[in-house]
């Protein structure tokens, strides 16, 4: 624990947006969840911003989590010497999803029934269940490097995690991927989207947010490797899309889509924070676009509600809504890192 | 046993009946019906033709929105038949609206009714709507019916979906569906679909006729047959020359 925290460590720039950001998003929040409806949604476009907000959020903190487990398996000391500071990122940013998912349910307190009554067919069930597993082990894990307790329960833990976060993000794809009767989200196709989403943005908020020469290395390669593995599989969707014949299928998928992730791996090298931020706008694009576009087709009675397709812009609460997931992830890590980390003096 | 409903494409002459009774029967707010309405034009002058498709939840055997439920608010009546809500177990993730192929469930973003609790008057004299509500009775808006809060809320909560239950609470005194008694032309056939001697499975049996979207293997109950083809086109007879130049 760092007890030379003082009132000043909070008086920065950063601090004073992330406060703003907490209560513009956080009366978005309150006033969707107790009081009325801000967001541009209807019975037919019911996931919008908000809900991608979540994912965005809940896969970063997926691709920090399996960089960390296979540090620790691998025994890669340039990952597992910043285990805590890791930990810290996944929580937040798994609790930052956490917090734009709650604007997005109509009825939080009714979450009990989740567990009173599980629906094991449910791909939202098991995303429920798998990120709830995989925040308590990022607990426990924290708590042991807290207490400085380690031994027979690190590997154990660390394939745990792996196993368990790349489920959570397969499982994520399942949620869209099992729909039937919705062209843009059938396939097993978008679990490998959502899995190396997860990878690219995970490893490039390391490198955003942990610019340490060594790890960034690690977190830079695998980010390189996965940016380009995502552009061939972006690329792989736009042939598809491109031949497809299905009826109602929109695509969600273009030749732009892929410029981010080939410029960020292509010049990495030539500013990795920068090129990082590049990808993770990447990522946040394709995970709009698609989980977007598969509702845009109006199905049955609600073509005649809203049209047979429809557009979508998200309209200012659901932008405050992507303020505040990321407003309280980053209160979160910049929280732990000021309580939880012992800063050595300068040399 | 299980409920399914036939309706029949050549009888059905588009009134929208079923919709209003539907509307009154379940009192759905001000843009969610249970019962509505698919309509098609197809062809090209003179050749064209419309067709106007009665549509509500099917209650699929096969139902992808119990699939996608994680709490089992939606759920299978396994001695009806019937795909009914639990509003008490919904966390309103909408995940059987967007698992659902036939846009039929809708969800409450805000307090149903909420219009109906204004207390100002439109001018003096006159009732506010909340005073309508008092005066009448009713629960939520003035035509709330008592009787659907036998078996489902009259007024559903804020946050949470609701659909067609095919009139659960008047299934269980022995009524049909409103839409059902509703319709003027008898287009509406209702009752046992598992049993092959029912009037409405002998209807399928004489008619053919098919669910909605069937391909995607959710095994609708409701049962389009025939479609609409005029039998007897009325073509009045023209003294020659009338009707030309002008
Ligand atoms: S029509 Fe839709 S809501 Fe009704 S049972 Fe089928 S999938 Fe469920
Ligand atoms: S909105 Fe309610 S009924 Fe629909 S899937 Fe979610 S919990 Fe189930």
């Amino acid at each position: 624990m760092n007890s030379n925290v003082s009132f000043r460590d909070f008086a920065t720039p950063t601090w004073i947006l992330i406060a703003v950001g907490l209560v513009a998003g956080g009366a978005v929040g309150l006033y969707e969840m107790f009081f009325g409806h801000l967001f541009a949604t209807n019975n037919a476009l019911v996931w919008t911003l908000p809900l991608v907000v979540y994912i965005f959020l809940a896969l970063m903190s997926t691709g920090v989590s399996l960089v960390l487990a296979y540090g620790l398996i691998m025994k890669d000391a340039s990952i597992t010497q910043h285990t805590r500071p890791l930990l810290i990122m996944a929580i937040g940013l798994l609790l930052g999803g956490f917090t734009a998912l709650a604007t997005e349910l109509g009825s939080v307190l009714n979450l009990v029934w989740i567990l009173l009554s599980p629906n094991l067919s449910s791909p939202i069930w098991w995303m429920g269940a798998l990120y709830s597993v995989e925040l308590v082990l990022l607990i426990v894990k924290l708590v042991m490097d807290l207490k400085g307790r380690h031994g027979v329960f690190d590997m154990p833990l660390a394939w745990g995690t792996l196993v368990i976060a790349a489920a959570a993000a397969i499982t994520i794809g399942a949620v869209f991927g099992t729909v039937i009767g919705r062209p843009d989200y059938h396939g097993a196709f978008l679990s490998i989207v959502t899995l190396v989403s997860a990878l690219v943005s995970g490893t490039a908020a390391i490198v955003l947010l942990r610019p340490q020469s060594a790890l960034t290395e690690t977190a830079g390669r695998i980010f390189r490797q996965t940016a380009l593995l995502f552009a061939a599989l972006i690329l792989m969707r736009v042939a598809y899309e491109a031949h497809s014949t299905v009826a109602g299928m929109l695509g969600w998928a273009s030749i732009a889509m892929l410029a981010p992730f080939l410029i960020a791996a292509v010049l990495f090298t030539l500013a990795p924070r920068l090129l990082s931020l590049l990808g993770i706008l990447g990522v946040l694009w394709v995970q709009y676009s698609f989980i977007i576009t598969g509702q845009l087709v109006s199905l049955g009675q609600t073509a005649h509600w809203y049209g047979a397709v429809q557009s979508y812009q998200p309209n200012l609460a659901e932008v405050l809504v992507l303020v505040l997931g990321i407003a309280v992830a980053a209160a979160l890590i910049k929280l732990g890192e000021q309580f939880l980390i012992e800063r050595r003096p300068a040399a | 046993m299980g409920y399914g409903m036939v309706i029949d494409q050549q009888l059905c002459v588009g009134c929208a009946a079923c919709t209003i009774a539907c509307k009154i029967e379940n009192n759905t707010p001000v843009g969610i019906n249970w019962c509505d309405k698919i309509t098609r034009t197809t062809g090209k002058f003179p050749d064209v033709r419309y067709e106007y498709i009665s549509t509500m939840c099917n209650h699929c055997d096969n139902a992808p929105c119990v699939a996608a439920c994680p709490t089992q608010a939606m759920h299978k009546d396994r001695q009806t038949g019937l795909t009914l809500h639990d509003p008490k177990k919904c966390i309103g993730c909408k995940a059987c609206i967007v698992g659902c192929p036939y846009g039929v469930i809708s969800v409450n973003w805000e307090r149903p009714h909420r219009h109906w609790a204004q207390r100002d008057r439109l001018a003096e004299g006159c009732f506010s709507p909340r005073e309508m509500v008092e005066e009448s009775g009713g629960e939520g808006s003035p035509h709330g019916n008592p009787e659907r809060g036998t078996t489902y809320p009259v007024v559903r909560p804020a946050g949470t979906v609701e659909k067609c239950t095919f009139c659960d609470h008047r299934l269980a005194q022995g009524l049909a569906p409103a839409c059902v008694d509703a319709c003027p032309s008898g287009a509406r056939q209702f009752g046992d679909i598992d049993d092959p001697n029912s009037e409405v499975s002998k209807l399928v049996a004489r008619h053919g006729g098919q669910g909605l979207r069937e391909h995607l293997g959710t095994r609708p109950r409701v049962i389009y047959i025939r479609d609409y083809k005029p039998q007897r086109r009325f073509e009045p007879a023209r003294p020659a020359g009338e009707g030309q130049g002008a």
